[in-house]
């Protein structure tokens, strides 16, 4: 695993990437320290993070692109899921290393706050809480860049298809407000989700009996839970359900100073869950 | 030692690899032949623990590949078809991640980088980015990262694809000399290769074995009897006459004239039957004299075709 997390680590300071990253993350967190808190007196650094979040999006994928896709591509995987290193121990010392990359940043980010105690009184905790969440949701997010590069040979798809899925969970929150929130809208598409399962298990098992199969099991949860059971439990679900992708909204109390634990706990989640579907995505490659 | 048992690899209804099974003894070289897609490079994944099997197991010194795997793999060295080199590590870095994912004690990673390194014949490349180097000196970086920790087997696939001669003749003594120490499974398409390096051979075609034998056997008796090349002066109607008068003979070829009025002929006699006595008597009294009469050997080539290449033409 060391082995691993030694060479990642090296390979992003080799290429011009890790430092793109970090340079581009550094100045986007110099920018709005300097412009809301040194220059607006300012003396919480939550509007500064919270305002970065957004760019995500760019930073993300630069690192995660090609931590599995490229040795995909390189054929250098015949040589590391040969050694006899666990595939559990590869992606973790890959998964470690992009967090190491990221918290160096977050190490420089956490001077910050003891700078502006210099020149007035700043809530250390709320300071501090807040770089955390914005340090496990980087993670998260690394979790799911990584994923996807596991799932692809290219670069560019990969960084293409995290850009989207990043943007998705940005807009999920603004998507919430929009949709249509009665019963029988969420029930359509309930049944159209279950049809797409369906197809989605199909196009990765190629096996019709099982795809069918989750398809129906599916459409017939959906209608006794609705002719069945209730109609009001699909009241506003599909809202419920945009916003369990929704990650930034967790990280809105950070910004109004409060102290939230559960979105540690959901942003861990996601990191351990992308994780887990990496490592289980390259064990199923093995198999097909 | 490595075991292979009734291995297979399905993908959907196609068969890659089809119940396959046979043994490597240790310090012997194995030529792993077949036409391209017969499943050689499958196999070698399977056994190296790259990919799974669908069904069998492959037992590498003691320790089955699939319950086991690191301990299997630790025995492994592995070049693939493509050096797995990332082009921006130098060469020496390269083989010192290497050694440490194969888990080579930090205090002898210097010494053994500096031995392989020597046996590759890399050491003067050791600073230099690996996407600076040639084909040739990539496949070199590749035979030194196989070799670091001095694993009991080693498993080459086409390891000789886009050399130079030069490159070529160093590869297979030094593929020669592993056998001493290592046990050896290399696939190749090209037959004289094997011929030169490996003690057994085994041709595989659709993911099936064909033959396992040492390269004299299976040129003979899966080879069948040799054959005859026979040219003879006088007319077709007339030797073919006599021939057809000669029970023994199974087939009979036509080649291409040496010469004006004379005919010529590969003559495949039945299992074990010498007919060359019997021809030269036979010619003698009707006057017609044989000028040439030789055993025709085959070479692996063309067993290797009589037994794989039914459709492949191209």
């Amino acid at each position: 695993m060391l082995a691993v997390y030694k060479k990642e680590l090296r390979q992003a300071f080799t290429s011009i990437f890790g430092y793109v990253f970090l340079a581009f993350l550094l100045a986007l967190v110099g920018f709005y320290v300097y412009t809301l808190n040194l220059k607006g007196g300012y003396a919480s650094i939550a509007y500064a993070i919270s305002s970065v979040t957004a760019f995500f999006l760019l930073l993300v994928p630069m690192l995660t692109m090609r931590i599995l896709s490229e040795e995909r591509k390189q054929k250098t995987d015949q040589l590391v899921f040969t050694s006899p290193v666990s595939i559990t121990r590869i992606i973790l010392g890959k998964y470690l290393a992009l967090v190491t990359v990221f918290f160096f940043a977050i190490a420089i980010i956490s001077v910050y706050p003891l700078i502006l105690n210099k020149y007035g009184n700043v809530n250390m905790k709320s300071a501090y809480a807040n770089i955390a969440a914005f340090f496990f949701l980087g993670c998260a997010y690394l979790a799911i860049g990584m994923f996807i590069s596991a799932l692809t040979e290219s670069q560019i798809v990969a960084a293409i298809v995290t850009f989207i899925i990043i943007l998705f969970t940005l807009l999920a929150n603004a998507l919430k407000n929009m949709i249509p929130t009665d019963y029988s809208v969420a029930f359509l598409v309930m049944l159209v989700l279950s049809v797409v399962l369906g197809v989605i298990a199909f196009v990765m098992m190629k096996n019709v009996p099982v795809a069918a199969g989750i398809s129906v099991v599916c459409i017939a949860a959906v209608l006794i839970t609705y002719f069945g059971v209730s109609k009001e439990m699909y009241d506003g679900l599909l809202t419920k359900i945009l916003g369990w992708f929704s990650l930034v909204s967790r990280f809105e109390n950070f910004t109004y100073g409060l102290f939230d634990a559960a979105a540690y706990v959901y942003y861990l989640s996601i990191s351990f869950l992308f994780v887990f579907l990496t490592i289980q995505a390259i064990k199923k490659r093995r198999w097909s | 030692m490595i075991e292979v048992k009734n291995l297979v690899k399905r993908y959907g209804s196609f068969a890659a690899v089809d119940d396959l099974s046979f043994t490597v003894e240790d310090g012997e070289i194995l030529g792993f032949l077949g036409p391209n897609g017969a499943g050689k490079s499958t196999t070698m994944n399977m056994i190296t623990g790259y990919i799974s099997a669908t069904e069998g197991d492959v037992i590498i010194d003691g320790h089955n590949m699939f319950d086991e795997p690191e301990e299997a793999k630790k025995c492994i060295g592995y070049l693939p078809e493509i050096p797995p080199v990332y082009p921006d590590m130098r060469v020496r870095e390269y083989l010192n991640f290497v050694a440490e994912l194969r888990k080579v004690p930090r205090k002898e990673r210097a010494a053994e980088i500096d031995r392989v390194m020597e046996l590759a014949r890399v050491t003067h490349m050791q600073k230099k980015l690996i996407k600076h180097l040639s084909k040739g000196y990539r496949q070199r970086v590749g035979v030194a990262q196989v070799l670091l920790g001095n694993p009991k087997v080693i498993i080459m696939d086409e390891p000789t694809v886009g050399l130079d001669p030069m490159q070529i003749s160093w590869m297979r003594e030094f593929i020669k000399s592993l056998g001493k120490k290592h046990t050896v499974i290399l696939s190749s398409h090209i037959l004289f290769e094997v011929n030169a390096v490996c003690d057994r051979v085994l041709i595989i075609n659709h993911g099936k074995k064909v033959v396992l034998d040492t390269p004299e056997k299976v040129i003979h008796t899966i080879g069948g009897t040799d054959g005859l090349y026979l040219a003879v002066k006088g007319d077709e109607a007339k030797v073919s006459e006599i021939l057809s008068a000669v029970p023994e003979i199974a087939t009979i070829r036509p080649e291409r004239a040496p010469e004006e009025g004379v005919y010529a002929a590969s003559i495949f006699p039945k299992e074990g039957a010498d007919i060359r006595e019997r021809l030269f008597r036979d010619f003698a009294a009707k006057d017609m004299p044989i000028l040439e009469m030789r055993s025709e050997t085959k070479t692996l080539e063309e067993v290797f075709i009589a037994l794989t290449g039914e459709e492949e033409s191209c």
